[in-house]
């Protein structure tokens, strides 16, 4: 599967925020966003999913545009910036209405066997952060968004997120914005820099110094 | 299968405040009608209350599962219909 992001142009009041945008996933790579602060990429993370309306937008998806959000078409699953479960939910529920498995899930992270039947107001934000995380990428779907997965994790959760990104990548395309920008390098395909509202195809590394994305030397 | 139990899961708070006004509204005046309307007002108050404060941050839950607001606001009113006119009329042949 191949989804493209085209002209989409956002407006905040009288501020454009994105204009000239295009950016191509596809199944088998994770495509990345990097970007500063306040760019523009939670923004266009919220347009692709449908949860945002820019005043124009083209979603293409296997060269066929698709006209209703994306969240309709079932094909997609969507990790946000915030926690996105309810408090009230258990874990429990929460596994099986998005059809995974506890036992698989434990066998990674051990921690977790004694959460089956906590609330999600019960974890820490990290725990809760790990599990929406977990749940995004595992749960059947064709493309995957992901929107700061790596935001209050332990290190060890990070490299077993990222281990699953690999793993999930094989047969999904995935979507992925973050400023931890080496984990982010390490796990992505294809790159793309988010500046002045526009999107900037990153072909080689040290483009994200020449671009001041990063500072000189970064990447040494 | 799924979705129908999120779908009930998402209802469940609402089913104490409704049922109060059920029985307000059979003490009262015991009208279906009138208490339709009440209760569609009440959704569409929840619903623009929901999808324009922070609240509409949980909607990514049920957004995920390909389920839209006003699917999930349709069946609260559809479900909370058919609760509301079983309650009225066992209240009426109580009267």
């Amino acid at each position: 599967m191949i989804i493209e992001l085209d002209n989409v142009e956002l407006h905040f009041k009288n501020k454009r925020i994105l204009g000239g945008i295009y950016l191509k996933a596809e199944t088998g790579k994770v495509t990345a966003i990097l970007g500063r602060n306040g760019c523009g990429k939670s923004s266009l993370l919220n347009i692709a999913f449908g949860n945002l309306k820019p005043k124009y937008k083209l979603i293409r998806i296997d060269h066929k545009p698709i006209l209703k959000p994306l969240y309709k078409t079932g094909y997609t699953k969507y990790l946000p910036q915030y926690n996105f479960v309810p408090n009230g939910i258990t874990l429990s529920f929460l596994f099986k209405m998005y059809d995974l498995n506890w036992d698989t899930f434990v066998e990674n992270f051990e921690g977790f066997s004694m959460y089956k039947t906590s609330k999600f107001r019960e974890l820490s934000g990290g725990e809760r952060r790990l599990i929406e995380t977990y749940a995004t990428l595992k749960t059947k779907s064709e493309i995957v968004i992901l929107d700061e997965p790596f935001s209050h994790l332990a290190p060890l959760h990070i490299d077993a997120i990222k281990k699953i990104i690999s793993e999930e990548k094989k047969h999904k395309a995935i979507i992925i914005s973050d400023h931890m920008y080496r984990h982010i390098i390490d796990s992505a395909d294809t790159l793309y820099l988010l500046q002045n509202g526009t999107t900037k195809k990153i072909d080689e590394l040290k483009e994200l110094e020449a671009y001041k994305y990063l500072s000189e030397g970064s990447l040494d | 299968m799924n979705r129908i139990s999120v779908l009930f899961h998402f209802y469940k708070p609402f089913i104490v405040s409704s049922m109060l006004v059920n029985v307000i509204v059979g003490v009262i005046n015991p009208n279906i009608a009138a208490t339709l309307f009440t209760k569609l007002g009440l959704v569409i108050f929840a619903w623009y209350f929901m999808t324009q404060t922070t609240h509409k941050n949980k909607l990514t839950f049920y957004k995920n599962l390909s389920i839209s607001p006003l699917m999930l606001f349709s069946f609260v009113f559809i479900i909370d219909s058919i609760l509301t006119i079983g309650s009225i009329s066992l209240l009426k042949a109580f009267n």
